[in-house]
């Protein structure tokens, strides 16, 4: 693992019961490189970022990342290393998660304070600091029910972030949003990325991975259909099934034509 | 109506001393009930699995059997097999023992039911399990085993009135004393009865005040 290195999976599979979830998957994630991985659902992409903070187990391959060596299956892991990881990595997730029964404020102070043991004034001022970027500095003593999806994702991009992390993890961050509401955390995920955050990212957001990530992995049936240069693999992929994939989500009025084709096709012509 | 009334005012300083004696035992097997509930709770939701089968094995046998016979069994039996416990002990034992189950039930239902991705979120930031628990799940588990959770302690108190086959002074004790000393059951009981329907709705109206309460502060 060369230095510059921070994640680096080898052959990684993953099993639910007998259901294949991902094969031999193999990826290096470089410092301060940002890594999105699409494809269709189903195809193992959050499951995988998931297996790279430890949320999930893994059953084959073998995962460095932090000076740590995790290798598949039914070994255990000691909970010092799980934690060092958790601590090390951010997570966000599509659903956001954020506790219900703590403010804003409070959502991110808890972390450094009880992980971290950060004295509470201390916690408070880099949670308002954390709060000030992503511009909610205003709804710090506000319960999360009261906001709106978008504000509630940026809160919790805020969350991971008083940890401090090297890695951040975002498990399609904008996938339950309303349309409107995508840019604004779709603008502080560019914002971490334009200070240098190693950042994997699982999104449906074609046109923001184009223009935020480095390296774009597409992911389809299982296991890694084509990786590369995000322009390179998103304008001109060489795979027939990334081809395939990037035609239906690029040109969606097209596949729906394809698909009343071969219906109308399958149901014996027009009526 | 003029004898019941007599009657009841004459037995009334009995009662009041039985009232004592039903409010010491709810509050000392409740507190029994809620402590060893929550370590059965912690040891069926534990991943060693002895505590686990050790903690699902006694309250599926406890829930099982009536009341009246675990306090028989506190009391006679545990006599028997040496264990001598004075009336009031073995009530609270015998009471706090049975609630402890259904309460075991009512806390691992809750800690069950909150979201799976508040222990992940808990996880992914680092929180050793300990502090997720502390501060992330039952916190939020409180507000399900709220509603469950008082009404079994409205069961618990009028479970209390068993203890009188025990000889523990308590209510239905005194009503049981009064009405073989005036042969007039039908009075005595009823204001036994009486007694229990007010604490009941004392209990209900304050119970679901501070309910309401904190679901207010909740949103």
């Amino acid at each position: 693992m060369s230095n510059d290195v921070v994640v680096s999976a080898r052959n990684m599979t993953k099993r639910f019961g007998n259901t294949l979830v991902f094969k031999d998957v193999s990826l290096d994630v470089h410092k301060s490189e940002v890594v999105a991985i699409v494809g269709p659902s189903g195809a193992g992409k959050s499951t995988f970022i998931r297996c790279i903070n430890r949320l999930h187990p893994f059953d084959e391959g073998t995962l460095e990342l932090l000076g740590h060596r995790l290798t598949g299956g039914k070994a255990k892991v000691p909970r010092a290393v799980l934690q060092d990881i958790h601590t090390r990595v951010g997570m966000v997730f599509q659903t956001f998660n954020l506790f219900p029964h703590l403010t804003v404020i409070e959502n991110i102070m808890l972390a450094p304070m009880e992980v971290k043991k950060m004295p509470r004034a201390e916690a408070r001022e880099r949670a308002m600091a954390l709060l000030e970027m992503v511009g909610l500095p205003h709804k710090r003593d506000i319960y999360p029910k009261r906001l709106s999806g978008g504000e509630q994702q940026r809160v919790a991009i805020c969350r991971a972030l008083a940890m401090e992390p090297e890695i951040m993890l975002f498990d399609e961050p904008t996938s339950m949003l309303d349309p409107e509401l995508v840019g604004e955390v779709l603008g502080a995920i560019q914002r971490l990325a334009r200070e240098g955050m190693t950042m994997l990212l699982v999104t449906h957001e074609m046109a923001f991975a184009k223009e935020v990530a480095d390296t774009v992995v597409i992911m389809a049936d299982h296991e890694i259909a084509e990786m590369g240069p995000a322009c390179e693999v998103l304008e001109s992929p060489k795979t027939e099934r990334a081809q395939q994939f990037l035609s239906r989500v690029l040109k969606p009025e097209q596949a729906a034509d394809d698909f009343v084709a071969a219906r109308t096709a399958s149901q014996g012509g027009d009526r | 109506m003029h004898t019941m009334l007599q009657q009841w005012a004459l037995y009334l300083p009995d009662y009041l001393k039985g009232v004592g004696m039903t409010l010491e035992l709810t509050g000392a097997a409740l507190l029994v009930a809620l402590v060893f509930g929550f370590i059965l709770a912690l040891a069926r939701l534990s991943k060693i699995r002895v505590l686990d089968w050790a903690a699902t094995g006694y309250v599926e046998i406890i829930r099982a059997i009536p009341v009246l016979i675990l306090l028989f069994i506190c009391y006679y039996s545990l006599a028997q097999a040496g264990l001598k416990l004075s009336g009031p002990v073995a009530a609270i034992v015998g009471l706090g023992g049975f609630y402890a189950a259904l309460y075991g039930e009512i806390f691992r239902g809750a800690i069950l039911g909150v979201d799976r991705g508040q222990r992940e979120a808990a996880e992914a930031l680092g929180m050793p399990r300990s502090v997720a628990m502390r501060k992330v799940i039952l916190p939020q588990a409180f507000f399900a085993i709220l509603p469950p959770a008082t009404n079994q302690l409205s069961n618990l108190i009028k479970d209390t009135s068993l203890v009188f086959t025990i000889a523990v002074a308590d209510i239905m004790f005194q009503a049981n004393s009064a009405l073989s000393q005036n042969f007039l059951p039908l009075d005595m009981l009823l204001l036994a009865g009486v007694i229990y329907f007010l604490f009941y709705l004392i209990l209900s109206k304050f119970l679901a005040r501070w309910e309401l309460n904190v679901q207010r502060r909740r949103s």
